[in-house]
């Protein structure tokens, strides 16, 4: 099914014909067919689905993670399929933050410094003063100078939120952030991320597989067998 | 400070314990280097230092079985200040019976160089006339106190002190008996010094401008070369010595090379393993915008900052070492080193550490480079096909600058060169032979057990460890029989007893009028005796092939019958353990141009055939000669042996003496010395279980230095081992903490892995077994000219012992994980 909720020359993402397979004959996957997709900026968006429909795997391939088979992929003006690694680790400096379930801080580093990683990977002078206002925002102030191993799960995903979303970013990818974290405190992650995504206009890309989270969000997507399935927006 | 050195120097901080193993291999295989370059170059330093007071003056000319002639002595006064000494073996004897001592007879102006001295209690402060001055070791063999008496030839002799300082005494070379001094008087009163006795006299000069040594010693050589003197130089003192050093320095450099080799392996095990441990935090970076340069940059900061702790530590201690030696072992070593730092062998095991460093670590860091960052939502393996072209090229350049540096800086190139090449090819042959291992395995029926599955399965899995496990293994496994094979034909060399059918002693100094008498002393102690005599005297090779030896620039090491005087003697027939291998033998009664026979090697070290012509000059004559003969020598029997014979009817008339072998019952060894020493005190006896026991010391002296050197290799082996099995242990340990959620028992779990490494082992042990042998045959037979005496049981024993030492690391590398609950470790890894 092809859905398009917005002019393909407006949109912050413009997928057309995306397919992404993995492995080789006879083992190889199709886990993508044939995506179709406009997103346009300061929206929030749900991408639901069931285990291994590609929720994650469409998130791969528009946050730049992931070079899609087929097709093609504009984030931000340019197109993603013709990049390679390096080009695509570059483009998604200072315009796509990504925030993960397993949180993936660097584990040599304090909460600070982690912050500050993507702020001084793009060259910015004032990374460790901007990195602790961003702390400050996410209620980690008191925080700077701990390690991951020394921060709670909902401690360590605030810094991840944090770290994706110092460089203000026009684009933020959150993968299942709650899915390590017990209710409460992943009911205080969601709500800081949304309080952030409006507080930034970033746009928001959320996966889920909770379809209340999903409701929090203006456009709900379903994904089944690497197809858009439904694509409906809060009335 | 560049964000990659930020980044690095930040991860280094809590997460850099992987490198432990990186930084430990590179001490040992520098500190090896290191090592053994600061200790040859010290030894050398103290013979360049003390090359005047070695040789007793800045240029000696030394002369065999005559004294210099007036005029020869005028010639010689004319450069300097001049000594004459005399040098000889003799007999002493204080009632006890006869030792063997290294007599000197020396003038008023002995020594030019350094000072006499006697231990406290002397008599007078050096001997005259009727004194003599013994060695300490002497006297007590003796029994003789300071004012006893001695016997030396005809002269009885007072003791008047115990030599504490000889200051010319290490340019001597290898003695076969403890020195004894007397003076020129005292020497002529002992008889020991008639035609043709076995003696050379050394004359040293002092010159007014010791930097003219050089030029001086060429002059003096073109002079008096013709007359049968050897001339040199006090910058070449000591000329055995100073070969012997830097032909031991040069084999214990390869030593060292092989340990650097070996930790070079331990480097990429380490190196791989720590990057692999880091995937996640490499994806991270490049999710958060770093390019795999900045990756690479990073990692390789990193590397290189361990890489040079290690290399410094390593530095420290081998600048130590020759400090270390002499506080641990002074007494084994020939010469005192100079302790100074010698910057060389420092910076060029520096350069080969950051050489092996780099090329070892290479690999891992390119892999490194291309982890994707969809490795965080996916388990993405980096790419594991070949190196690309440029990593390839950089390796080879890399590979190029070891081998430039390590034959260049070698004094033996050839040698270096086999020895680098045979590590490159050992390498190769390794890791294809772990790729086949991998892709065999593949292929091979699915077993039923599930262990022996799992097991198999390992070996060929994508991100398997195979072709590195097999080289780290390999060459751990090769480097220890090597060492095992060299160190038991060693201890069977020195632990030999000497051949069955090797005489008691060698007569020296027997006069031929005396040889009846000789005989008679013989039998009259041990009847049913054997005496081999022959006629010697001395001479030596001056020209080959109409060429003079004086104009040849360098002489090969095989030339050994090209340097100095040889002894020589004449034979009617082929002498005993003899074989005419070229050419044929002169008649019995033939009385023609004089013709020699040579030994097969010697002739083949010189290019010499049937025909060819050389010349020697005796007692200062020049003797045109042809080769005649190629003769092989069976040298195991320790019979009297000779490398030049002379045809009959030419040189007979010289002046000589007779050299003797003695076959008697070892049980009367002490009747026989006594009885020739009564009956001709002029005689020599040396005794050759007494030889024997020199060489074995000298031999101990290699083996211990050996040891010590493989020591570090051995530790740097085991290193690697430990690398090897720790590289892989991660996927290991996330396949014991599955086993055992899925039931599988503790004791399981380990049979499995254990199989894995027992499976490797049994193909690298039959390499290793292969490679280990041949390279210490090749060491033991060509390098030090040894039987081949390895001990199979020690060697077997040996690699049985690597086998389970590498299953016990591997075993107890997972134990952790085994203890831990499955959610906990499940959790860490």
């Amino acid at each position: 099914m092809t859905i398009s909720s917005s002019p393909a020359d407006s949109a912050l993402i413009a997928a057309r014909n995306v397919t992404l397979s993995l492995g080789k004959p006879p083992a190889r996957v199709d886990i993508l067919r044939g995506i179709d997709l406009d997103v346009a900026t300061g929206d929030s968006v749900a991408l639901l689905g069931p285990s291994g429909s590609g929720k994650s795997s469409l998130m791969a391939v528009l946050a730049g993670l992931e070079r899609p088979s087929g097709g093609s992929v504009r984030v931000t003006g340019r197109d993603f399929a013709t990049l390679d690694e390096d080009a695509l680790a570059v483009a998604r400096r200072g315009k796509i933050g990504i925030v993960l379930q397993a949180f993936h801080l660097l584990p040599t580093m304090t909460a600070l410094e982690n912050v500050a990683v993507p702020l001084e990977l793009a060259g910015e002078r004032d990374a460790f003063a901007r990195a602790a206002v961003e702390l400050a925002a996410v209620g980690l102030a008191d925080r700077t100078g701990h390690y991951p191993a020394q921060l709670s799960g909902g401690e360590q995903q605030r810094v991840a939120i944090a770290r994706a979303l110092v460089a203000a970013p026009a684009l933020l990818f959150a993968d299942e952030p709650t899915g390590n974290l017990d209710t409460a405190t992943g009911a205080a992650i969601m709500d800081l991320l949304f309080a952030r995504h409006a507080a930034s206009g970033a746009t928001l890309f959320v996966i889920t597989h909770d379809p209340a989270l999903a409701a929090r969000c203006a456009r709900v997507i379903e994904l089944a067998d690497g197809r858009i399935v439904a694509d409906r927006r809060r009335p | 400070m560049s964000i990659a050195w930020r980044l690095a120097l930040r991860d280094l901080r809590r997460g850099g314990r992987g490198l432990l193993l990186l930084a430990l291999c590179l001490f040992l295989g520098t500190a090896a280097l290191a090592g053994i370059g600061s200790l040859s170059a010290s030894l050398i330093a103290a013979l360049d230092a003390q090359g005047r007071q070695m040789l007793g003056g800045d240029v000696e000319l030394v002369v065999s079985q005559r004294r210099a002639t007036v005029e020869e002595k005028a010639a010689f006064a004319a450069r300097g200040r001049v000594s004459e000494t005399v040098a000889m073996r003799a007999m002493a004897d204080a009632g006890r019976g006869p030792v063997l001592v290294d007599l000197r007879g020396v003038d008023d102006a002995w020594p030019l160089v350094g000072a006499f001295r006697l231990a406290p209690g002397a008599i007078a402060d050096r001997p005259r006339g009727d004194q003599i001055a013994i060695a300490p070791a002497l006297a007590d063999r003796l029994g003789v106190r300071v004012g006893d008496e001695l016997r030396l030839g005809m002269a009885r002799l007072k003791v008047i002190g115990l030599i504490a300082a000889e200051p010319d005494r290490l340019g001597a070379g290898f003695t076969l008996g403890p020195p004894v001094l007397v003076d020129m008087a005292g020497l002529d009163a002992t008889q020991l010094v008639q035609p043709g006795s076995l003696y050379e006299s050394h004359y040293r000069i002092a010159l007014a401008r010791p930097d003219a040594a050089a030029p001086v010693s060429d002059a003096l050589t073109a002079a008096f070369r013709p007359a049968g003197f050897a001339v040199k130089s006090s910058d070449r003192a000591a000329g055995s010595l100073r070969r012997g050093i830097a032909q031991l320095g040069q084999f214990l450099l390869l030593v060292g090379l092989a340990a650097l080799a070996i930790a070079g392996v331990g480097v990429g095990s380490g190196v791989a393993a720590y990057l692999a441990g880091k995937t996640r935090i490499i994806a991270t970076l490049k999710v958060l915008g770093a390019r795999a340069g900045t990756i690479a940059a990073i990692f390789l900061t990193q590397l290189a900052l361990v890489a040079a702790a290690g290399i410094a530590a390593g530095l420290a201690l081998g600048a130590m070492v020759p400090a270390i030696v002499v506080a641990v072992a002074g007494d084994a070593l020939p010469v005192p080193p100079r302790l100074a730092l010698y910057p060389l062998p420092l910076a060029t095991a520096a350069a080969l550490g950051l050489l092996v460093a780099l090329l070892f670590a290479l690999p891992a860091l390119a892999r490194a480079r291309h982890v994707p960052a969809a490795t965080l939502l996916r388990d993405a393996l980096a790419p594991t096909s070949l190196p690309s072209w440029r990593v390839v090229a950089v390796m080879l350049a890399l590979v190029g600058a070891l081998v430039a540096l390590a034959v260049l800086t070698a004094s033996d190139r050839v040698l270096a060169l086999v020895f680098v090449g045979a590590v490159v090819a050992l390498i190769l042959l390794l890791w294809a032979i772990g790729l086949l291992v991998r892709r065999g395995v593949a292929r091979l029926p699915r077993p039923r057990t599930p262990l022996l599955r799992l097991a198999l399965a390992n070996l060929h899995r994508p991100g398997a460890e195979t072709d590195r496990l097999v080289l780290a293994l390999g060459l751990g496994f090769s480097l220890f029989v090597a060492l095992a094979v060299i160190d038991t034909s060693l201890s069977a060399e020195l632990a030999g007893a000497a051949p069955a059918k090797a005489p008691r002693f060698f007569a020296i100094d027997l006069q031929p009028g005396d040889a009846g008498r000789f005989r008679a002393a013989v039998e009259g102690a041990a009847p049913g005796a054997t005496i081999e005599a022959v006629p010697s005297l001395r001479g030596s090779i001056s020209a080959v092939k109409g060429v003079r030896v004086a104009d040849m620039k360098t002489l090969p090491d095989a030339a050994w019958v090209l340097r100095g005087d040889r002894t020589l003697t004449w034979s009617a027939g082929v002498p005993p353990r003899n074989e005419v291998v070229a050419g044929k033998w002169w008649p019995a009664d033939y009385r023609g141009a004089p013709l020699v026979s040579i030994e097969d090697r010697a002739a083949a070290a010189l290019g010499l055939r049937i025909g060819d012509a050389i010349t020697v000059t005796v007692l200062g004559v020049d003797v045109p000669t042809r080769i005649a003969a190629l003769r092989k020598i069976d040298w195991n029997g320790l019979g009297l042996n000779f490398a030049i014979v002379f045809s009959p009817g030419y040189i007979e008339e010289a002046p000589h003496s007779l050299l003797a072998s003695v076959y008697s019952a070892p049980a009367r060894d002490g009747a026989v010395a006594r009885n020739v020493a009564a009956a001709l005190p002029s005689v020599t006896m040396i005794r050759v279980g007494d030889l024997i026991a020199q060489i074995g010391v000298v031999l101990g002296q290699i083996a211990l230095a050996i040891r010590a050197a493989a020591a570090i290799t051995v530790a740097a082996g085991i290193a690697v081992l430990v690398g090897a099995v720790a590289a892989s242990s991660r996927m290991r340990r996330y396949d014991a903490v599955l086993l055992k959620l899925l039931g599988g028992s503790a004791r399981q779990v380990l049979a499995a892995q254990a199989l894995e490494y027992a499976l490797l082992s049994l193909v690298v042990v039959l390499v290793a077994l292969l490679v280990g042998a041949s390279a210490g045959w090749y060491v033991v037979v060509r390098v030090f000219e040894l039987a081949w005496a390895p001990d199979w049981a020690i060697v077997a024993l040996t690699l049985a012992a690597s086998v389970l030492v590498t299953l016990g690391i591997g075993v107890l590398g997972s134990l952790p994980a085994l203890r831990a609950r499955p959610a906990e470790a499940l959790r860490e890894l």
